[in-house]
Order: structure tokens, then sequence, then C-alpha cells
């Protein structure tokens, strides 16, 4: 099998280039991850993040045949040759296909992902109902990859003031739980022009999630939120 | 959150108040003219009535007005200069100003006749 291997050192290379590599002998399930580690063999030079190997830690998300996906859980056979393996768009390249992912956990940050509380904790636990929990469902999956921000242009030409995807998909998470008690305050942080209202809906994000959850909607929730807030 | 703080709620809500409107406008009015000819004299006596004069009116602003939200987004996405955003948003909205009041101008002038 043919891949197109994104490498970019800085400290040799000018620019970054595509470099050909040809790996054959796959078992029938090997996925986009095992030819990797099977490059790396042939040439340890090549720089990659990876953990758990199956879709759960989000580490290895990069661009696949110029769609973000995890390497992990993308298989071979599922691949047009030559496979060109890229690093996820829009944020600053490392090496090879390692990204600075600064700027997606800083707007991961900026939307609270915590519970928040004015009310003395009870003695016990938290309550809710099953159809309370059913609201979480959707949301509280997201491994954090960065596949969904790194696809959405919104984030690639504000990812400063853009909360992305990802973050906002957080945001939801919290404001849809019915034991978060910062409502209005989490409404009031995305107001303006930038933080939520990049979002045009075109829907990259819920296209690519490899865990299949949907940013979109959580967006369109909290716009509905905010205005059930107003009236 | 109050009416005048929600700056980004405010320019979504009224972009799509504006297409709610336009799009109800054109089925009206497809209703309204379908299949005939319009010609000068039908036109003019159409824009004359008070409801056709204030709902085209209406149509106009609104159509002016969604296209200041949507061009400004674009603007706001693609342009980073500030310099750059405040020439292209002041030209963009006298453009649109100036297309409004010549609408209202006409309008008006076809109203009192």
């Amino acid at each position: 099998m043919r891949f197109l291997i994104h490498r970019y050192n800085p400290e040799v290379d000018k620019k970054p280039r595509m470099q050909e590599y040809t790996v054959e002998g796959f078992a029938s399930g090997a996925m986009l991850l095992d030819a990797l580690f099977r490059i790396k063999e042939e040439d340890d030079s090549l720089s990659f993040r990876r953990s758990c190997g199956e879709g759960v830690c989000g580490s290895d998300a990069m661009n696949i045949n110029g769609r973000n996906g995890l390497a992990c859980i993308t298989p071979l056979k599922s691949l047009k040759e030559p496979i060109e393996v890229r690093p996820v768009p829009g944020l600053p390249i490392i090496r090879d296909l390692v990204v600075d992912m600064r700027q997606f956990y800083h707007q991961y940050r900026s939307v609270k992902p915590w519970l928040t509380v004015h009310d003395p904790e009870p003695e016990t636990e938290y309550l809710q109902t099953p159809e309370q929990r059913d609201q979480l469902d959707g949301l509280y999956e997201c491994i954090l990859c960065g596949a969904c921000s790194t696809a959405c242009p919104s984030f690639w030409w504000n990812p400063d003031k853009f909360r992305g995807p990802a973050a906002l998909l957080q945001s939801w998470r919290f404001l849809a739980d019915s034991r978060d008690q910062a409502t209005a305050e989490r409404l009031e942080e995305l107001e303006g022009a930038y933080r939520l209202f990049r979002c045009h809906s075109i829907m990259n994000c819920m296209d690519v999630c490899p865990k299949g959850l949907n940013p979109t909607k959580a967006i369109g929730n909290i716009k509905k939120m905010m205005l059930k807030h107003l009236v | 959150m109050s009416w005048r703080a929600s700056s980004g709620l405010r320019s979504w809500l009224t972009q799509r108040l504006t297409a709610l409107y336009i799009v109800v406008f054109l089925i009206v009015f497809a209703f309204v003219w379908g299949g005939q000819t319009i010609t000068f004299e039908s036109w003019r006596a159409w824009v004359a009535h008070p409801a056709a004069n204030i709902a085209l009116l209406l149509f106009v602003f609104a159509l002016l007005v969604h296209a200041w939200i949507g061009g400004r987004d674009v603007v706001i996405d693609y342009v980073k200069s500030a310099s750059t955003r405040y020439v292209l948003l002041i030209v963009f909205a006298l453009g649109l100003s100036i297309m409004g009041l010549w609408t209202l101008r006409i309008l008006l002038l076809a109203g009192m006749e």
C-alpha cells in the first residue's frame, strides 16, 4: 500500500513536504495506526501521537485523505491509495503529524467544563432523574480529539476568539445538566459576535466526529436557550 | 441577559426573522402576480395601494438588513485587519443605505399618487 505522509521538522526543514512510503502485508482488519507503526519501524524519524489505539483517548486525530479522523479506528481497507496523511488543519505544526493543541484547550477551558453549584452541597449525592440523565447522552462522550474544531472554517479563521465545536458541545453538556446552576453565567460568557455566533451551521463538525456526536445541534440548543433567557 | 447586551444573539435572531419575512413576502407576491404579465400601469396601481406599498417597503428593508448581517459576518470571518474591516463595512453600509433611501423615495412618491 502506498502512503504519502506529511513530514516537517522545524529544526531542519524550511517547509513541509510529503514523503512516500510503501508497506505491504497487513492483516485484514488493520487500521491506519498499524500502518503508521510499520512506517515508523522503517523510518523512526516519523512523529505522531497515539495512546490507547482504540478510539478512546483521542490522541491520534489526523487528516486522512482530506478528512479528519482517528488513525486507530480508520480501517486501511476503507481508504483510497495513495493514502495521504496530514496533521489536522488549522493548528500550528510542531513536527510531522503532531500539532500544538494549546488554542484548542484554551477554548475548552474557557467554557468552564465542570459542574458549578451555588447551593450548599447535599449530604449524600446529587440526584438526577433518568430523564435528566438522558439529556447528557451524546454530549459527555466527547474525547477531545479535536477532529471537529480543526475541521471548522470558523475555527480556522478565528481560533483565538471562536470557542469551536468541541468546546461548545461541552458548554451545552453543562447547560443541559440539571445539577448545574451557572446557566446565566455560561450564556453571558458566550455572548458577542465571536465565541458562539461565528458558527454558521455548516456541520463539518458532526460530519467528522469519530464518536458520532453532533456539536452543531448542541450549538443550536445553546442559541435556543439564549433566546428563552432573553424573553 | 438583556436585549441591548446580546449583540450576537440579536444579529442572529434578526437575520432569521428578516429571512422569514422575505420568504413569506415572496410566496404572497408569487401568489398575487403569478401567471400575470406585469405592465407599467398594473405595477404602478399595485404599488399605489397602501398595503402593497408598505409590504414592499418592509420587504426591501428586511432584505437590506439581512444582507447587512450576512455581509458583516463574511467580513468578520475573513478580514483580519481592523482598518480594512472598517473601510469595507462603511462602504457596504453606505451602499445599502443609499439603496434603502432610494427605494423609500420611489415608494413614497408612488404611494402619494
